[in-house]
């Protein structure tokens, strides 16, 4: 097990302040606080190699989680062992195996060409200078960057950045990799890009991901496993297709009639969702799946026909926005 | 009803926005005016000093001018080109320019509201200098306090457009904002804020009298502490540097902003 | 025991490694804003003259400051200078920036090195503008006090050198202190301007000043040590024991400055969300 957790809990003590200079004085003398239980119970495996998604509306508690298991944030409570580590001591061995990458936040030198930063970092992880050039030289390749790396980082468009990031990141050679949002405001092309990197970088290495993303097609290609997590507890761990059967038991089934058709005809086939002259939409129960097609197909003069899951990202998206299951 | 962009309802939109802006960096602003104690160092160092008589000042005099002075730096810092280039740095500058109002008179509101801020502490500041050196206490009269308050306002607006002048610049050259140290260092020395002008040799306060800095610290510092002085040509100089600065500030904003626009930036 | 040594050897290679390579970076970013360079050192040049005019105001009619001559003061004038060119080369550009990894977020990249992190932040760069400042701070130093007779005997210099690094350290020590507050406070990084105008009562002798300020600033907050003490070390005035005073004082004000990063750590990896 590369990273275990167990029991994992934070807790936030706030503290309650009125707006305003009145508000400031009472805060001082009669402080109100309230705990608030920012990741509650928390318990995974990962294992080595895994590429695992890591899912929850802002605020659920996801990057509380990533950097209790980077070491960032002490844990209020429970247990976290990390490539056999304890990750809040933060000994430079375990540094070593880790790395974190945040789309939203960059360790380049804003000045200086991003070989420089490299250089650095190689110096801080004690790579000797022309194993540090072989390493660039590999990744470069992966990442199909190269004279970006000679100009200075204020003059590269993000998504060139975030190759750049992502190089400095890896330059160690980390096992695990903890990246946070990591295609954040690039464009379809760089995302695509970042992620065919990762994937290779995955297989290359072995190296296990545990990633966080708002674009649900970087968790579909690269995930085989996603956690979600909701109001600090963990909701999901498991495949997308089972995430996809929890959060809506029900398939879409579309017809295409060659007959109108009125709506007390779909009585007994499930929830109709629309009827629009001649196409149907039908949310049908999974486990009805089978007997309702047939029957559909035998009762009615059909042109055309498609089942499909309702999209996972729309799913997901209305579980974050309605903030219950 | 506008004048130069403004209207009643703009200022009052401009600056409340700008005051309570400024409430929430009140830690901030109450630690810079604590920053300026530069003026009590140096009070400490000249009422020790055997030849304070060659001040010209003594005693309470001396405590007078150097509080005065502590008071009007507190009330007439200007900081508009670091406000402005950290706007143009971060592009909030465009939609500024592309509204009916000119782009420094939003600096002017946010000055001003700091000012107002900042009263309170200066006015601590003040009180407990007083409780630790109560001979030093004073009530200038009315006229004395409007005279004086005048010639600060002035004293800010100096500081306002020379400091506007470097900021047109930044259209040029976005790191022009280091040549506000060419004007900061003549300032801390020839304005008054370590010595009192008085003790200068003559061809130094001759040299300084030509330049705008003996009216920024000096001349309303001596009119606040109702020390002797020449109300009436200190006055004609303050306003005789407003008239040379502001057509200047105006044009090479125009240039500036002609610049900015061409450069599509 | 051997294998121990070797460790400590190749863990010293790997911090002056990164050290060269953030300063040599530093002086990369410079190349790229030459005008700057130009500006600072006129404008550092002037305000050297303002200092001593100034200075000069209180010698007028054969006076002296606190007792000391015009060249003896004019040495304290150049310790003060040199520090200068400390806090803008080295402090202000590095102990400056710890706001803005705070604010930015970019603390946690810093704590994820196996690296040291009051090393990694307090090297992180050099501000190469300052360093005409230092060189011209020594040569204010030598010249006037061999103007007011000193001797440059190997032993004054050698502990005039010592008593410049326990400026630097308690310097160094201070400025360090104030910006780890900004951990906490966000906002407060006007605290370290307060510093900046404190700091600047060492431009003059410590005796100039009145009785209750000179033990302030002995013992509270010990600008004596930065330029008064060193001054009086190469003018052959010290006593030992002000000298040890000093070290004793360095090594407190140092150790102070780790504990108290170390505690606004605990605090930072503990509060963040």
């Amino acid at each position: 097990m590369v990273i275990e957790v167990q029991g994992l809990s934070k807790t936030y003590r706030i503290a309650d302040k009125e707006p305003g200079l009145l508000g400031t004085f009472n805060h001082f003398f009669n402080r109100k606080t309230y705990d608030l239980k920012a990741v509650n119970e928390v318990s995974f495996v990962i294992k080595q190699g895994e590429i695992v998604g890591f899912l929850g509306a802002n605020g659920a508690g996801k990057t509380t989680t990533l950097k209790m298991l980077c070491g960032l944030i002490y844990p209020s409570a429970g247990f976290i062992s990390v490539a056999g580590y304890l990750p809040q001591r933060r000994q430079v061995p375990f540094l070593k195996q880790i790395t974190l990458v945040m789309g939203q936040k960059q360790q380049l030198i804003w000045d200086l060409p991003p070989l420089d930063s490299l250089m650095v970092n190689a110096a801080v992880y004690g790579i000797r200078e022309p194993e540090a050039r072989n390493r660039i030289t590999e990744l470069a390749d992966m990442l199909e960057i190269g004279e970006e790396l000679t100009r200075p980082v204020r003059k590269l468009s993000l998504g060139q950045r975030m190759k750049a990031e992502l190089l400095a990141a890896l330059l160690h050679r980390p096992t695990v990799l903890f990246l946070d949002e990591p295609t954040l405001g690039l464009d379809v092309n760089a995302q695509a890009k970042v992620r065919s990197f990762l994937a290779e970088y995955n297989r290359r290495t072995g190296a296990t991901i545990l990633l966080t993303s708002h674009y649900m097609t970087d968790i579909t290609t690269l995930c085989s496993r996603v956690l979600l997590i909701h109001q600090g507890q963990l909701f999901h761990d498991g495949g997308l297709d089972a995430l996809t059967e929890r959060l809506s038991p029900y398939r879409q089934v579309r017809l295409e009639l060659n007959k109108l058709a009125s709506k007390s005809d779909f009585l007994g086939y499930g929830k109709l969702e629309s009827l629009n002259g001649r196409s149907v939409c039908l949310l049908v129960e999974r486990k009805n799946l089978t007997s309702i097609v047939s029957r559909l197909l035998s009762n009615f003069d059909i042109f055309d026909f498609e089942v499909t899951d309702p999209p996972i990202d729309e799913l997901i998206g209305s579980l974050f926005q309605k903030g219950t299951l | 009803m506008r004048v130069a962009g403004l209207s009643p309802q703009v200022i009052k939109a401009l600056f409340s926005t700008q005051y309570a802006n400024m409430l929430e960096y009140r830690a901030e602003i109450a630690l810079w005016a604590l920053s300026g104690v530069l003026p009590f160092i140096m009070l400490t160092l000249w009422s020790q000093h055997d030849g304070g008589n060659s001040l010209a000042y003594q005693g309470s005099d001396l405590s007078r001018y150097f509080l005065s002075a502590f008071l009007v730096r507190q009330f007439s810092v200007v900081w508009v080109v670091f406000s402005f280039e950290e706007d143009a740095l971060f592009g909030r500058l465009s939609p500024y320019i592309l509204q009916p109002l000119h782009p420094l008179w939003r600096y002017v509101a946010s000055h001003l509201a700091e000012q107002v801020t900042r009263f309170p502490f200066a006015f601590g500041i003040a009180l407990i200098f007083f409780l630790l050196n109560p001979a030093s206490f004073w009530l200038p009269s009315f006229w004395q306090l409007l005279l004086a308050w005048l010639a600060t306002f002035f004293s800010f607006t100096i500081g306002f457009l020379l400091q506007s002048l470097i900021a047109s610049l930044c259209f040029w050259n976005e790191r022009a904002s280091a040549l506000e140290r060419l004007l900061f260092v003549p300032y801390l020395f020839l304005s008054g804020l370590l010595a009192p002008l008085i003790a200068f040799p003559s061809d130094v306060l001759k040299f300084a009298n030509w330049t705008p800095f003996p009216y920024l610290i000096d001349f309303p510092a001596r009119v606040l502490a109702g020390l002797p002085v020449d109300i009436l040509s200190g006055f004609l100089s303050q306003l005789f540097w407003i008239f040379c600065l502001l057509p200047a500030v105006l044009i090479l904003w125009r240039l500036g902003v002609r610049r900015y626009t061409a450069m599509g930036a | 025991m051997c294998g121990a040594t070797q460790l400590w050897e190749l863990e010293m290679g790997r911090y002056l490694t990164t050290m060269r390579l953030f300063w040599s970076n530093a002086f990369g970013v410079l190349l790229e804003y030459q005008f700057n360079f130009l500006i600072e050192f006129f404008a550092m040049l002037a305000s050297l003259i303002g200092s001593i005019f100034i200075l000069s105001l209180f010698f007028v009619e054969g006076q002296s400051l606190g007792g000391w001559s015009w060249e003896a003061a004019l040495v304290v004038q150049g310790f003060y200078t040199l520090l200068d060119g400390v806090t803008n080369t080295w402090l202000r550009p590095n102990l400056g920036a710890i706001v803005n990894y705070v604010r930015e977020g970019t603390l946690d990249f810093v704590l994820l090195k196996p690296i040291d992190s009051q090393f990694w932040v307090s090297v992180r760069t050099l501000a190469p503008t300052g360093i005409p400042e230092i060189a011209l701070g020594i040569v204010l130093i030598l010249w006037a006090a061999s103007k007011a007779g000193a001797e440059f005997s190997f032993g004054v210099l050698f502990v005039t050198s010592m008593m410049l690094l326990v400026s630097c350290i308690i310097l160094y020590s201070l400025w360090f202190l104030i910006a780890a507050t900004t951990i906490w406070f966000v906002k407060t990084w006007n605290a370290t301007e307060v510093l900046r105008a404190l700091l600047a009562a060492g431009r003059f002798p410590v005796v100039a000043y009145p009785p209750i300020l000179r033990i302030i600033f002995t013992v509270l907050l010990p600008i004596a040590f930065l330029t008064t003490v060193p001054a009086e070390v190469i003018l052959g005035q010290s006593a030992t024991y002000t000298l040890l005073l000093g070290w004793l004082l360095a090594l407190i004000a140092f150790f102070l400055s780790r504990i108290f990063w170390n505690f606004a750590l605990s605090f930072y990896t503990s509060a963040s969300s």
